[in-house]
C-alpha cells in the first residue's frame, strides 16, 4: 500500500487540515494527532508553533482532487463545477479563527509564564499578547490568500503595527534599560518584523517555485510537441507520397495530417486563427469533407485580410470544389484573395476540362449553383481552361458592395 | 562523374548544360525516413552525394561535398537552434560553399519559418508533400539559378506585399511592393500553374516568367517592408 502524501486535507478539517493530513500521512487515528498537538501546545507552545509551521509549509490538497482530470477528459467543466457547487457544503464557522487566536493566547501565556516563573506580570503579558495577535494576523493573512475578495492591506498594516507596538511596549514598560535590554529590544523588533513578513516571503517563494516548474513543464511540452509533430507530419506526408494516389491509405493519412495541423497551429499562436466564420476556414472545412469522399487533394492558398464572405461566393466556391472533386480529382488548387472591397475565389483543377457551351441544360451544378448564383449576387463567374490547356479553372469574383446591395434579394 | 567536372559547369544558367550530367545534391533533414524517401523518389537527373542530419553536420558536409543543390529542411536540430536558416547563414561565411544553391523543404508551412529561410538565402521553398517529380524539377530549376515558388509561397508573398490591398510598385527598383506583372505571375503560381503554363496564359516567354519570379525572390530577401516580419510572426498559415 502506498503512503498518502503529506497534504493539508480539505474535508473533515477543524482548523487548517494539518492534523488530519498528518494522521493520514502517518496512518494513525486523527484524534491521536490532535491530542498530541494540543498537549504540545500546552507545553510551552511547541505544538502551536509546530502546527503553524506545518500549516505554512505543507501544501493544501486541491479541493476535490479528482475533478480537474475528469473535467479535462469530459470537457464539461461548467457542468461538473455546477454539480460540485450545488452539493450541500457543511456550514463554515469561524472555528479556525477562534482556535488560532486561542492557541496563540495559550502559547503566549505559557511562554511568558515559563520565563518569569508563575508570577503574573501584566506589563509583560499584554505586550506579548499584542505581538502574538499581530503575528497571528499576519500568518492568517497568508493562510487566507485563497479568498482574494477580502481587503488585504489594512490587515497587513494592522498586523505590522501590532507587532511593532507590542515589541516597543514590552521594553518601555520593563523598567531600567541596560545593555542587555537594548540588545534584546533590537533582536525582538527584528524577530517581530521577520515573523510578520515571513508569510509574504514564503508565499512569494512558493509561487515562484510553482511558476518556474510551470515554465519548465511548458517548455518541455512544446519541445516534445514540436518534435513529435514534425516526425508525424513527415511520416504522413511520406505515406501520402508513396501510397497509390487517391487510395484509401492516402486519404486517411491526409485526414490525419489535416487534423494534426489544425490542432498544432491553433495551439501555436493562441487565437487569431480562431475566427470561426472566415471564408478560409469554411473552404478548408469543405475541402476536408470532400477529401474524405473523393480521390482529391485540395491546396488552399489564402491572401489578404480574412473575414466573413458573402454567402453567394461561398456557395459557388463550394459547388466548384465539389465539381472538381467529382470530375477531375488529383490536386485542386483553391486560391482565395480577399480585400475590404472585393473577394475572389479561383478553383483550378487538371481534370478532363469542361466547355461551357456544352454543359447540358440539366446540369444544375454549374449553371444554377455557380453561374446564376454569382450573377444574382452581382458578381462574376468565369469558367476557363485550366493550366496548360487541360482541366478547368473557375474564377469567381464579387465586390463586397454589390453583395451587400443585392443580398436581400437572394434566396 | 567527378566533382571537378560538376563544379566546372556550375554557374552557367539557362538551357540545361551537358545533357546527361547529373545534379549533385545533398539532403539535409533530421529524419532518416524522409531522407531515404526523397532519395528514392528523386529522378535519374539527380545524384545524391551526401546526407546530413543536423545543423553542424550540414555545415561540415556541404563545403566538403560541394553539391550544386542542397535540399534543406527548415527545422533542424543542433547548432544554436536556428535550424535551416542557421545553416544558410553559416554557409554564407564559408568560401567553399559559395556556389551552392539551396532549396528549402518544410513540413511546417508556418509563415515565419518559410520567410526566415528565404531571407537567409534559400532559392525556393517546397512543402514536403510535393511529389518526387516536383522536387526533381525544382532541383533542376534551382540548379539553373531560378527561383522555385510553391503555390503557398506565392500566396505568402502576395499576402506579405499587400497585393490583396491593391498595393502596386510604381518603379522597377522598389523593393517593398510587387509590380503589376509580378503580382499577376504570383497569382498564377498561387492558382497552381507551372511556369510554362503561366507563360502560355500571360503570353510571355518562360524566360520572362523566370525573371519575374527571381525578382520577386530578391524583393522577398532584401525588402525592409516592416509588415513582412511582423506579418510572418503574427500569421501561421496552414
Amino acid at each position: 500500500m502506498t503512503r498518502h502524501p503529506l497534504l493539508r486535507v480539505a474535508d473533515g478539517r477543524v482548523l487548517a487540515g494539518v492534523g488530519a493530513g498528518v494522521a493520514r500521512h502517518l496512518d494513525v487515528p486523527v484524534p491521536a494527532v490532535r491530542v498530541a498537538f494540543l498537549a504540545l501546545a500546552l507545553l510551552g507552545g511547541a505544538g502551536a508553533l509546530l502546527y503553524a509551521w506545518l500549516w505554512v509549509t505543507v501544501p493544501a490538497e486541491r479541493p476535490g482532487g479528482a475533478v480537474p482530470l475528469r473535467r479535462a477528459l469530459t470537457g464539461s467543466g461548467g457542468v461538473a463545477e455546477g454539480i460540485a457547487r450545488g452539493a450541500p457544503a457543511p456550514p463554515r464557522w469561524p472555528v479556525a479563527e477562534l482556535l488560532l487566536g486561542g492557541a496563540l493566547v495559550i502559547a503566549g501565556a505559557a511562554l511568558v509564564l515559563t520565563h518569569l516563573g508563575v508570577r503574573l506580570n501584566l506589563e509583560v503579558i499584554l505586550p506579548g499578547l499584542a505581538v502574538l495577535v499581530g503575528v497571528g494576523l499576519a500568518w492568517w493573512q497568508f493562510a487566507d490568500r485563497d479568498r482574494p475578495d477580502r481587503a488585504q492591506l489594512p490587515r497587513v498594516l494592522a498586523a505590522l503595527a501590532l507587532v511593532a507596538v507590542g515589541v516597543l511596549l514590552f521594553f518601555v514598560t520593563s523598567g531600567q534599560p541596560s545593555v542587555w535590554t537594548v540588545v534584546a529590544a533590537a533582536l525582538a523588533v527584528l524577530a517581530g518584523v521577520a515573523l510578520a513578513v515571513a508569510p509574504w516571503v514564503l508565499r512569494i517563494n512558493r509561487e515562484l517555485i510553482a511558476e518556474r516548474a510551470g515554465h519548465a513543464r511548458e517548455a518541455e511540452r512544446s519541445e516534445i510537441a514540436a518534435h513529435l509533430h514534425d516526425s508525424v507530419l513527415q511520416t504522413l506526408a511520406l505515406i501520402q507520397q508513396r501510397s497509390e494516389p487517391g487510395g484509401e491509405v492516402a486519404r486517411l493519412a491526409r485526414g490525419q495530417e489535416r487534423e494534426l495541423r489544425e490542432w498544432l497551429f491553433r495551439e501555436g499562436d493562441g487565437g487569431p486563427r480562431g475566427h470561426a466564420a472566415s471564408i478560409e476556414s469554411e473552404l478548408r472545412a469543405h475541402a476536408a469533407a470532400l477529401e474524405a469522399e473523393h480521390a482529391v487533394r485540395f491546396e488552399i492558398v489564402a491572401v489578404g485580410a480574412q473575414g466573413s464572405a458573402p454567402h453567394a461566393i461561398l456557395g459557388a466556391a463550394r459547388e466548384a470544389m465539389l465539381n472538381a472533386a467529382r470530375h477531375a480529382g488529383g490536386t485542386v488548387t483553391v486560391y482565395l484573395e480577399s480585400s475590404p472591397a472585393r473577394v475572389s475565389v479561383d478553383v483550378t483543377d487538371r481534370g478532363p476540362g469542361v466547355v461551357v457551351g456544352q454543359i447540358p441544360a440539366g446540369r444544375m451544378g454549374v449553371r444554377a449553383s455557380i453561374l446564376d448564383r454569382m450573377g444574382r449576387a452581382g458578381g462574376t463567374a468565369r469558367i476557363v481552361a485550366g493550366p496548360g490547356g487541360t482541366g478547368t479553372s473557375v474564377r469567381l469574383a464579387l465586390e463586397r458592395d454589390a453583395a451587400v446591395a443585392t443580398h436581400g434579394g437572394a434566396p | 562523374m567527378n566533382g571537378d567536372a560538376g563544379g566546372g559547369t556550375r554557374g552557367v544558367t539557362g538551357a540545361p548544360e551537358r545533357p546527361g550530367a547529373r545534379v549533385r545534391v545533398v539532403i539535409v533533414d533530421d529524419h532518416q525516413i524522409f531522407r531515404t524517401g526523397v532519395r528514392a523518389e528523386l529522378g535519374p537527373e539527380v545524384l545524391v552525394v551526401g546526407e546530413a542530419a543536423t545543423v553542424d553536420e550540414a555545415v561540415e558536409a556541404i563545403p566538403r561535398l560541394r553539391p550544386e543543390v542542397v535540399l534543406l529542411d527548415v527545422h533542424l536540430p543542433g547548432g544554436s537552434g536556428g535550424g535551416g536558416a542557421e545553416v544558410l547563414r553559416r554557409l554564407a561565411a564559408i568560401p567553399d560553399a559559395a556556389g551552392v544553391r539551396v532549396l528549402a523543404l518544410s513540413v511546417s508551412d508556418a509563415a515565419d519559418d518559410v520567410v526566415s529561410v528565404i531571407r537567409a538565402g534559400a532559392r525556393g521553398y517546397l512543402t514536403k508533400g510535393s511529389s518526387g517529380a516536383e522536387v526533381t524539377s525544382a532541383v533542376l530549376r534551382v540548379r539553373d539559378g531560378d527561383a522555385v515558388f510553391s503555390p503557398r509561397l506565392a500566396g505568402f508573398v502576395l499576402d506579405a506585399f499587400g497585393a490583396g490591398l491593391g498595393e502596386i510598385a510604381r518603379a522597377d527598383d522598389e523593393l517593398d511592393r510587387l509590380s503589376a506583372r509580378e503580382q499577376e505571375v504570383m497569382r498564377m503560381i498561387a492558382r497552381g500553374y507551372a511556369y510554362k503554363e503561366v507563360a502560355t496564359e500571360l503570353h510571355l516567354s518562360v524566360k520572362t516568367i523566370e525573371t519575374h519570379v527571381s525578382s520577386v525572390l530578391r524583393k522577398l530577401q532584401l525588402s525592409n517592408r516592416h509588415e513582412l516580419t511582423a506579418w510572418a510572426l503574427s500569421r501561421r498559415l496552414l
